[in-house]
């Protein structure tokens, strides 16, 4: 029963040309791995997602961006089961997330890795078992197994010598690395990052961007990425999605889209104080707040 | 003011509902029991973590106890010169009533807030949605075993309570007091009974008080809001909740035990 655990899972790795794998996959079915119909959510009062629709393609570099507040972790929940939709629909490779039973859920994120803002590391154990952790809990591979595999995950984060660290001794750019790596540690078919730049000095944010970069050449990895940065998405997505007041109020290649006349671009690319987004929280009148009802006129 | 009422009246509605969610979430609770069969590990590792990291403070507050209640009844029996009950009485009130509740009200502040702010951090930090994001179920390995874990410890530490009581009052009415040794431990042995007063005494109680300490300590972190404020707030409700549901569950226990 081990050895055939030992080679369902070998049999993830089995690696197959990625330009292959890449047109097998789109002849059997199409190039979006997560589609939004129609995504109504109401929390607290507050319409979140009004009727939002999104494709989000299969091996690409997708960006989500928005003011904060928008609904952009919301939506990554919603991606991966966490939290449920009003109204509308999500399918994740073609499953409708929504319908999915606790055991078929929990197989679907199996494939689909999560990169926390703040890297959510396991306190209680070190780097090592951080990442060896979903390995120990979905398999029974033998322990010389294990090591290999997480080792290897370590080396491709850059940290392999960090290894019998804890979480409290690193620094935040090594802390989201790990997390990265145990992300990874399955081969995901899709990797959302929620903010993984916020908070980096240059030097970590330039090595996080290089690395979802480099998991999604070489292992064709599905990567939607929540970021504040243009800068940094220019880099390396493919595609951007603006969401703001519940819907998807621009969308086009990164490095255009800032010029595409939009006053929703515009204000959010530009860094305009005021615009669509309003300065002003909503209130009351202001003279009235004041105390100069009447008196001013 | 009007607010202030509808205030009020809510509040007393959310403690019904809070009491109500505690309620579900036991069931939640025991449903992944079987399934936190694999984590056996982490429920001996809790098991360290609330039992035997309380052995110090209970056995140090079990020996004053008992040498505190011997002191004070070998003073009220010797007006009727009955000093030779002393330790027959010290047994039976440690057995039957301070054992279990002062262990329980021990372990509340000692293993339920380190259990209710452990757990709200995780989820402040968001541990626990990793967890439940790497298709682990954060219930059967985070709750269960800290529920389980403290079950078990609760009456293996009211034992150790009441045999330090009784250390405590034989050191003060034997060695200091000079009650003779032998009447001390006859009287002791010819008043307690196994049935009435371990049993359903120290085991039961402290099965009982066990279970709802640890559940209200494991039901508070889970359910705070993750902040650093909110998970303040939730383990001074876990201590307030934990002294106010043990005392009142003494008090129905001993009712129908008796
Ligand atoms: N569980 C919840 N209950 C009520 N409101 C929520 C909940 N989760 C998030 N929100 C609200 O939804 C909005 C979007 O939150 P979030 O997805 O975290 O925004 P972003 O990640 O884009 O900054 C916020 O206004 C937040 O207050
Ligand atoms: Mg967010």
């Amino acid at each position: 029963m081990a050895l055939a655990a030992v080679f369902g899972y070998l049999s993830r790795f089995t690696t197959v040309p990625s330009s292959m794998t890449e047109s097998v996959r789109a002849t059997l079915d199409d190039d979006v791995l997560v589609r939004i119909r129609g995504l109504t959510t109401v929390l607290g009062g507050k319409t979140i997602f009004d009727q939002l629709d999104m494709d989000i393609p299969r091996g690409k570099i997708t960006a989500i961006m928005g003011p904060s507040g928008t609904g952009k972790t919301t939506l990554l929940k919603h991606i991966t089961g966490q939290m449920r939709a009003d109204a509308g629909e999500i399918r994740v490779d073609g499953r409708n997330v929504a319908e999915l039973s606790r055991e078929q859920l929990y197989k679907l994120r199996e494939g689909i890795g999560y990169l926390f803002q703040n890297s959510a590391l396991l306190t209680d154990f070190d780097v090592f078992e951080n990442v060896a952790f979903p390995l120990r809990q979905h398999t029974q591979l033998p322990e010389e197994l294990i090591r290999n595999l997480v080792l290897l995950k370590l080396q491709a984060v850059g940290l392999r010598g960090a290894a019998p660290l804890m979480p409290s001794e690193l620094s935040g750019g090594m802390a989201r690395r790990v997390a990265l790596a145990r992300a990874i540690v399955f081969d995901p078919m899709l990797i959302l990052y929620d903010e993984p730049f916020v908070g980096l000095d240059p030097v970590a944010l330039n090595q996080v961007l290089r690395l979802i970069s480099t998991l999604n050449q070489t292992l064709g990895i599905t990567s939607v990425l929540v970021a504040h940065e243009l800068a940094a998405v220019r880099q390396i997505a493919q595609h951007v999605f603006l969401i703001a007041n519940g819907k998807v109020v621009a969308q086009g290649d990164p490095k255009t889209i800032a010029d595409d006349g939009s006053p929703w671009t515009r204000q959010f690319f530009g860094g305009e104080a005021d615009g669509p987004v309003p300065f002003q929280y909503p209130a009351g009148d202001y003279a009235q707040a004041l105390g100069f009802a009447g008196v001013v006129k | 003011m009007n607010a202030r009422g509808r205030q009020e009246g809510n509040a007393v509605t959310q403690a019904l509902a809070q009491i109500g969610l505690c309620g579900l979430f036991l069931l939640t609770l025991l449903a992944a029991v079987p399934r936190s069969f694999r984590y056996v590990r982490e429920t001996i590792r809790q098991l360290w973590f609330v039992g035997a990291m309380s052995l110090t403070i209970i056995m140090v507050c079990g020996l004053f106890v008992g040498m505190v209640l011997m002191l004070q009844l070998y003073h009220v029996l010797s007006i009727f010169g009955g000093t030779s009950a002393s330790g027959m009485v010290v047994a039976l009130s440690v057995y039957r009533e301070l054992g279990p509740v002062i262990t329980a009200l021990l372990f509340a502040g000692r293993a339920g807030t380190s259990i209710t702010a452990e757990i709200g951090l995780m989820r402040a930090t968001d541990q626990i949605d990793a967890m439940e994001l790497m298709a682990v179920d954060p219930i059967a390995y985070v709750a269960t075993p800290r529920f389980l874990a403290g079950v078990i410890a609760m009456p293996l530490l009211a034992c150790v309570f009441c045999a330090m009581a009784i250390f405590g009052g034989h050191l003060v009415g034997v060695s200091w007091l000079g009650i003779d040794n032998g009447t001390f431990w006859s009287n002791m042995t010819a008043e307690v009974d196994v049935h009435t007063d371990i049993v359903n005494g120290v085991l039961f109680k402290s099965l009982a008080f066990g279970a709802v300490v640890s559940l209200i300590a494991v039901f508070q972190g889970f359910t705070t809001p993750p902040t650093s404020e909110g998970v303040a707030y939730a383990t001074t409700r876990t201590v307030v909740a934990s002294s106010i549901a043990i005392l009142a569950l003494d008090f129905v226990l001993t009712a129908f035990l008796m």
